[in-house]
């Protein structure tokens, strides 16, 4: 098990460095110019300008290069300071944004994480568990409801399902506003009466007791969520049901009747463990699709996160702010990745041997 | 000799899409303690569907045991609750599959599999139940336990495997074992192995056999006692020295003339039998075997034989005197 978990985190530095080509190498279809040209308004009035930005970054020096001094930065020539490098954390300054782009991950971040794992751990368990009842379930009312639902969210587009909710969920009930708090509450964060230490409206709510917060919070939170989890629910739910009847026809299935198991332990110690498998790698998949449903979902509810502001950085084409969301996307789906294939090792013990 | 299981009437089909299976056809036998009984029957005879539906193990649906009763212990297995029956499987009647290595779970270790049945049939502690299956593995041989507990059947051999599964089988001590095809999946060296081995346990837990196979040769060395199946019914019951002596039904004799023989000439075909066992969709008004009977005469095409007993120790369900070759008077 330990070896195997180091031989996975060996290729993790690999993959880092595999994500880091394949992202510059996207900027290296932009010639010099076009590069230098995003950083400057009115172009025939300061052709000499256009000039002076491609002398001043370095952006007609060999490829390789210019990938080392993104990679690990630059010393000005005049003052010695070191400028960007990706290893030093300086991801470049964010036009869009008016901040670096690290701090903008900074900011935004928590905000998208909490979205996604308020997302993801439903999926998880309620998809989980209505899988197995339809599977148990196999045929009977309860499968087929569960069925008709999972095929009609699976083809609901997100944009319509999220734009009905608005019409009428905010515009005509008002219980869930867009948006991550009401104006009081940004108010007291930005007058520093509420502190966020943790970035998670909803831990540092409670952390503060300010259950009106956490109230306010949720009400945020509800749409997006909703959302954002709807289709994978429904791959989630398809894929567990179709494992557990898998599981549920195989021999070993019967060895655990015949030992005198009751329905419930047969599913629970024996079914269940071998449907996990495709789920499992289901998850993985599930984390990498919400990574990207999270720009759709954050556009529509205009919820502050990575994905809103990748979205509007692409539209203005602040290339640096989007090649920095690329690279932390990349990082992220490789460690979720890491963990599938850890936790691959642990539910299937003929993993580890191959 | 007391009767330890009696099976009377039993009767399943499987509703599918093509039409209704008729895998067992109203069949009815005895098992005595201490006896081992061999069921002998081509692929699709009902030998295992039986046996599955005694211990109410076929899936339902398609399934569907339409009548008959096994009593065991005056518990009616058939109709007995869930519960009750539950307390039986795995404790009192336990059975051995024909592959282990697809009837472990590949998830999880061997010994937490064989321990299961102990620990769920008896109020003992983790580590009674692993002194037990210990004990077990050594009854089997298998050696070094320890390791091989904490192994997963992908990591068994064939042999051991199915070492493993009649360990698992028999972690309760029960009165009766339900060996399904279990040598079929191994080589030759090691059935012989695991036959001599079996016979042994058998004396060394007093307990009854039930063996379920398609190879006669196997049945000689082990039962006491014949069923012979043809399409889900019971054609023909003796003891192993009277059925290979002098079987009654053609079928059984055309069974024994295909076992191969050490004074074969070189390159000298099997004997077989013409044609394949019928799927059985509907009641038949004729004898299943006709068909493929080189002894059938017009009787045999209008009306399905009974099994009949003969000189009180045997039986047939045959229309036709194998001997003369002319209807049994």
């Amino acid at each position: 098990m330990t070896t195997y978990i180091i031989r996975r985190l060996l290729l993790v530095p690999l993959l880092l460095f595999g994500v880091t080509i394949l992202i510059f190498g996207m900027l290296q279809f932009l010639t010099p110019a076009e590069r230098a040209s995003l950083y400057i308004r009115d172009i025939p009035k300061n052709e000499r300008q256009l000039e002076i930005i491609i002398k001043h970054y370095n952006l007609n020096d060999p490829v390789y290069v210019q990938y080392w001094n993104w990679m690990v930065g630059k010393a000005d020539p005049i003052t010695g300071e070191i400028h960007g490098g990706i290893l030093r954390g300086d991801f470049g300054y964010s036009r869009t944004g008016s901040e670096p782009v690290m701090d903008m991950i900074k900011h935004r971040f928590p905000a998208t994480l909490e979205l996604a794992l308020l997302s993801v751990l439903p999926i998880i368990a309620v998809g989980i568990w209505l899988g197995v009842a339809a599977a148990v379930n196999h045929n009977k009312f309860i499968d087929q409801l569960i069925r008709v639902l999972s095929i009609i969210a699976a083809s609901f587009p997100v944009f319509v399902f999220g734009l009905l909710l608005i019409m009428i969920f905010y515009a005509k009930l008002n219980w869930f506003p867009t948006g991550r708090y009401s104006q009081w509450v940004l108010e007291e964060i930005v007058s520093k009466q509420f502190a966020t230490p943790t970035g998670f409206m909803t831990i540092d709510a409670i952390k503060a007791g300010r259950w009106d917060i956490l109230l306010d919070t949720i009400r945020h939170l509800v749409l997006p969520v909703l959302v954002l989890s709807y289709i994978s629910w429904a791959t989630f739910v398809r894929v567990t049901r179709s494992s557990m009847l898998e599981a549920l026809g195989q021999d070993y299935i019967l060895t655990a009747r015949e030992k005198g198991l009751s329905e419930n332990q047969v599913v629970r110690k024996h079914a269940l463990p071998n449907a996990m498998i495709p789920v499992t790698t289901m998850a993985g998949f599930t984390v990498v699709g919400l990574l990207g449903g999270v720009v759709i979902t954050e556009t529509i509810f205009n919820y502050p996160g990575i994905g809103s502001a990748a979205a509007s950085a692409a539209t203005q084409l602040d290339v640096v702010t989007v090649m920095g969301f690329a690279l932390f996307n990349g990082f992220i789906l490789i460690a979720a990745n890491l963990i599938v294939d850890v936790l691959y090792g642990v539910i299937d013990p003929r993993v580890q041997l191959s | 000799m007391d009767k330890l299981l009696s099976v009377n009437d039993l009767r399943t089909h499987f509703y599918t899409r093509e039409g209704v299976v008729h895998a067992v056809n109203g069949i009815s036998f005895d098992l005595e303690a201490g006896e081992t009984l061999g069921i002998v029957g081509e692929s699709g005879c009902g030998k295992s569907v039986s046996m599955l539906s005694l211990l109410r193990l076929i899936p339902q649906p398609p399934g569907k045991i339409l009548s008959g009763s096994a009593n065991f212990n005056d518990i009616d297995l058939l109709s007995t609750s869930e519960d009750e029956l539950r307390k039986i499987r795995g404790a009192k009647i336990s059975m051995v599959f024909q592959d282990p290595m697809t009837y472990f779970n590949p998830v999880l270790k061997v010994g937490k599999q064989v321990m299961e049945p102990y620990l769920l049939h008896n109020d003992v502690s983790e580590k009674e139940a692993e002194e037990r299956m210990f004990e077990m593995f050594a009854e089997v041989g298998i050696s070094n336990p320890k390791g091989c507990a904490e192994d997963y059947p992908h990591q068994y051999s064939g042999g051991m495997r199915q070492r493993a599964m009649i360990a698992m089988a028999l972690m309760c001590s029960p009165e009766i074992l339900i060996a399904d095809e279990p040598t079929t999946a191994l080589d030759v060296t090691i059935q012989a192995q695991i036959i001599d081995m079996v016979r042994k346990l058998r004396d060394d837990f007093d307990m009854s056999i039930i063996w379920i196979t398609h190879d006669l040769g196997i049945i000689a060395n082990l039962a006491q006692r014949v069923i012979v199946m043809y399409a889900g019914y019971i054609i023909e019951e003796a003891y192993v020295k009277d059925l290979y002596k002098k079987p009654l039904h053609p079928y059984t004799i055309g069974l024994l003339n295909s076992l191969p023989r050490l004074d074969m000439k070189e390159k000298e075909k099997l004997n077989t039998i013409e044609g394949i066992p019928p799927v059985m969709y509907k009641e038949t008004n004729l004898c299943p075997f006709a068909p493929r009977c080189q002894f059938a005469i017009d009787k045999c095409l209008n009306e399905n034989p009974p099994l009949e007993r003969f000189d009180n120790k045997r039986s047939v369900a045959c229309w036709v005197d194998v001997e003369t070759g002319k209807e049994r008077k």
